[in-house]
């Protein structure tokens, strides 16, 4: 056995550790790192490179030739002996918890060379990033329990998988670690890339090269100079209250239309999911009365309500609720019949498993139906604050328009842009919220 | 080829409880007006504590069966008994599923929104028979026994299909049932997983011997897992011939290469391929 010199193909051996099962997934960042942290180490043909009850500290990638890999007694394996080529990896007994010798014995059937790593090292170097880290963890621990069936193994090998999860940070440090990482990806340079071409292009349509029609329009720099205008010549910038009165009266009225849509339409999305018999009843109405559009109901909205703010908010009220109660209702009936005949099975009643199964099976669906719902109640608060209303950020727009105040209509309409972006986020942070299970099952295909 | 005598060397099942009774089952499905017979006067006695291996080509109505069992599908006629108790029968076209006959199913069916551990204490605390807690800890417990610590509070997702199937089966045993019902609740895995699985639902058997009516179409695991491997003719569904396992048990994967094993396979090999050609013949669809 000698170690060979260090040499230059470090690139070499990133790409081969690419290759490999295990890391496939981890980063080139990491893949250097871990071959940074690895030496290089060549067998001579009929080497043993370790012994079964051998005390096992490193991890060995196969660089090239070919190794015998014997298992020793008590490995309850269906395959006993296999032979690895280049990109394998062997000796992952060295990243179990507390099993800290060989379960195999590894001879070199021809000249070897591989890239040892110390188990600890390894591991030190995933938990720099806890999320590729972890299914890194996993996929050995697919390997092991797909050559062993000797319970403590896999066993332990699940609880190391496992700590590596609940020793992923928390809270802000969590946050911090997200913001950090999204600030090191392309992503925010691409967003604001985007952001950036897409006011660029506004700026030299309207200001710079003043095209056929599009000089009517207000350009960026003035919008931008009235909105951050301490005394605002069109009389709406940040510095006015009429502005955030504008914002808080819509807000406002989404917030009380989307709650209410919410509470009455999931129950409702439920129940037409999970009896047929119901469903029957009221379905039909239900799609007949879906295809109006929300401006249609509103002549008979203000005939209906009295006031000024009753109207909108119904209006608003109408449009969440079909696409909370339809969502809601694909939910339930999008859940596996298996889960229903399991829970049966398992003695649930009825009850519990509407309670078990119902609920949070359809809770996907449900805040999908959320997203478009909250999406549809911005979109019809303005038709409906153009008709009637006072007040809000509809009116706004609307108001900027027959009064002739240009930018304050781009006004209005960026900060709608902006506030709807916050409230869906909001949306989809609770959904996130209530649903760990998914966003631990997507994280692991990658997804997250 | 019925076996009439009983050796002293058959392989022995446990004497217990789960002994089911099928007698001249006849279901008729009706799609569309079209009347299909899926079973056919089908009667079959299953013993005590046995592994009772089903085998059939695709969609011969061994499953239909099984969703009679079980209680998620009613009979025309026929009864069908558990421990004497009739679960349908005249008067009675559908058995109310329920804890003592577990179904695991073909996909798997642990709910992907509860942890682990909230998966395996499901049963016992619904039926309110163990408190959260000391479900927890019998669970808990029973997970160890099968070599599945460690992953109590992972979601299902999380976790490889070969362990969720293993702790689906520890979410039955956790109910005392007396009769495992499994509906080919390997055919999703790859075939390394697969031999593993098998030595581990054998390890799990032995500890609790519940009769287990597992539906496949491998022959190899049936005669792998089975004291009985019962074969099925093609829709309608009825038994065509049953084959006595005597491989005592315990068996582990040495069993494969024993020369007893590859007589047994070549048995049944026939009957099955000669199923398999009407049934490809009446252009079954899979299922």
């Amino acid at each position: 056995m000698q170690v060979a010199a260090r040499t230059g193909q470090d690139a070499d051996y990133t790409a081969l550790l690419k290759q490999s099962m295990p890391f496939q997934v981890v980063s080139n960042d990491l893949l250097q790192a871990i071959v940074g942290a690895s030496r290089r180490v060549s067998f001579k043909r009929g080497d043993v490179i370790y012994e079964h009850g051998e005390h096992a500290s490193d991890l060995y990638v196969l660089i090239a030739g070919r190794v015998e890999h014997v298992l020793g007694p008590g490995a309850a394996a269906a395959n006993i002996m296999r032979v690895l080529g280049p990109g394998e990896v062997f000796g992952w007994a060295a990243l179990l918890k507390s099993q800290p010798y060989r379960l195999a014995k590894s001879t070199a059937l021809e000249d070897c060379e591989c890239m040892v790593i110390d188990g600890k090292s390894l591991l030190r170097i995933l938990e720099r990033e806890p999320e590729t880290g972890n299914v890194v963890m996993s996929r050995f621990a697919t390997m092991i329990t797909r050559d062993f069936t000797v319970p403590q193994w896999v066993a332990q090998v699940h609880s190391l998988a496992h700590r590596a999860q609940t020793q992923q940070l928390t809270g802000i440090a969590l946050t911090m670690f997200r913001l950090s990482k999204w600030l090191r990806s392309p992503r925010p340079y691409l967003m604001v890339t985007g952001f950036a071409l897409f006011i660029g292009a506004w700026y030299l349509a309207v200001e710079v090269w003043k095209l056929p029609r599009f000089e009517q329009l207000p350009g960026p720099t003035s919008v931008l100079k009235e909105w951050l205008s301490k005394n605002p010549v069109y009389g709406t910038s940040l510095f006015t209250p009429e502005y955030y009165l504008d914002i808080w009266v819509s807000v406002r009225r989404v917030a009380i239309g989307f709650c209410l849509a919410t509470v009455l339409g999931i129950p409702l999305g439920l129940i037409l999911g999970w009896s047929e018999k119901f469903k029957q009843y009221v379905f039909p109405i239900f799609e007949m009365l879906r295809p109006i559009p929300v401006l249609a109901w509103v002549p008979l909205a203000i005939i209906m309500f009295t006031g000024l703010e009753t109207p909108v908010i119904f209006l608003v009220f109408l449009a969440s609720f079909y696409a909370t109660a339809l969502n809601t209702m694909l939910g339930v009936e999008s859940i596996d019949e298996s889960y229903f005949r399991a829970s049966f099975c398992l003695g649930a009643s009825r009850w519990q498993v509407f309670r078990h199964v119902v609920m949070p099976g359809a809770m996907p669906y449900i805040f999908t139906g959320l997203q478009i719902s909250m999406g549809v109640a911005w979109f019809s608060l303005v038709a409906a604050e153009m008709v009637s209303g006072e007040y809000g950020l509809g009116y706004l727009i609307n108001n900027s328009y027959t009064t002739v105040r240009y930018p304050t209509i781009i006004i209005g309409m960026a900060t709608l842009g902006a506030v709807g972006y916050v409230t869906s986020a909001l949306v989809r942070l609770a959904g996130d919220y209530l649903m760990q299970w998914r966003v631990r099952e997507l994280a692991l295909g990658g997804n997250a | 080829m019925m076996r009439e005598h009983v050796p002293d060397s058959r392989p022995s099942a446990p004497v217990g409880k789960g002994a089911i009774h099928i007698e001249q089952v006849v279901k008729v499905y009706d799609p569309d007006g079209a009347a299909v017979l899926a079973v056919d006067h089908c009667s079959l006695d299953i013993r005590p504590g046995e592994i009772c291996m089903i085998v059939g080509p695709s969609g011969c109505g061994k499953t239909t069966l099984l969703n009679a069992i079980a209680g998620f599908h009613s009979v025309n006629s026929g009864s069908i008994r558990l421990d004497g108790e009739m679960l349908c029968g005249p008067g009675k076209p559908k058995a109310a599923p329920g804890p003592d006959r577990i179904v695991v199913f073909q996909n798997g069916a642990l709910f992907p929104w509860k942890t682990v551990l909230e998966n395996v204490a499901f049963g016992p605390v619904m039926q309110g028979k163990l408190g959260r807690k000391q479900a927890y800890e019998k669970a808990r417990q029973m997970m160890a026994d099968a070599g599945l610590s460690g992953t109590e509070h992972n979601y299902p997702g999380e976790l490889s299909s070969g362990v969720r199937r293993r702790v689906e089966i520890v979410r039955a045993l956790m109910n005392d049932p007396k009769v495992l019902l499994l509906d080919e609740p390997y055919r999703a895995l790859d075939s390394l997983t697969k031999s593993v699985m098998h030595e581990a639902l054998l390890e799990i058997y032995y500890k609790n011997p519940v009769t287990i009516f597992f539906i496949t179409h491998d022959l190899e695991e049936a005669i792998f897992l089975g004291h009985r491997v019962v074969i099925m003719t093609t829709r309608p569904c009825k038994p065509k011939k049953i084959l006595d396992v005597d491989i005592p048990h315990p068996r582990d994967y040495g069993v494969l290469t024993a020369p007893r094993f590859r007589e047994l396979m070549d048995e049944t090999i026939e009957a099955v391929h000669e199923e398999a050609i009407k049934a490809f013949a009446a252009g079954e669809k899979e299922g």
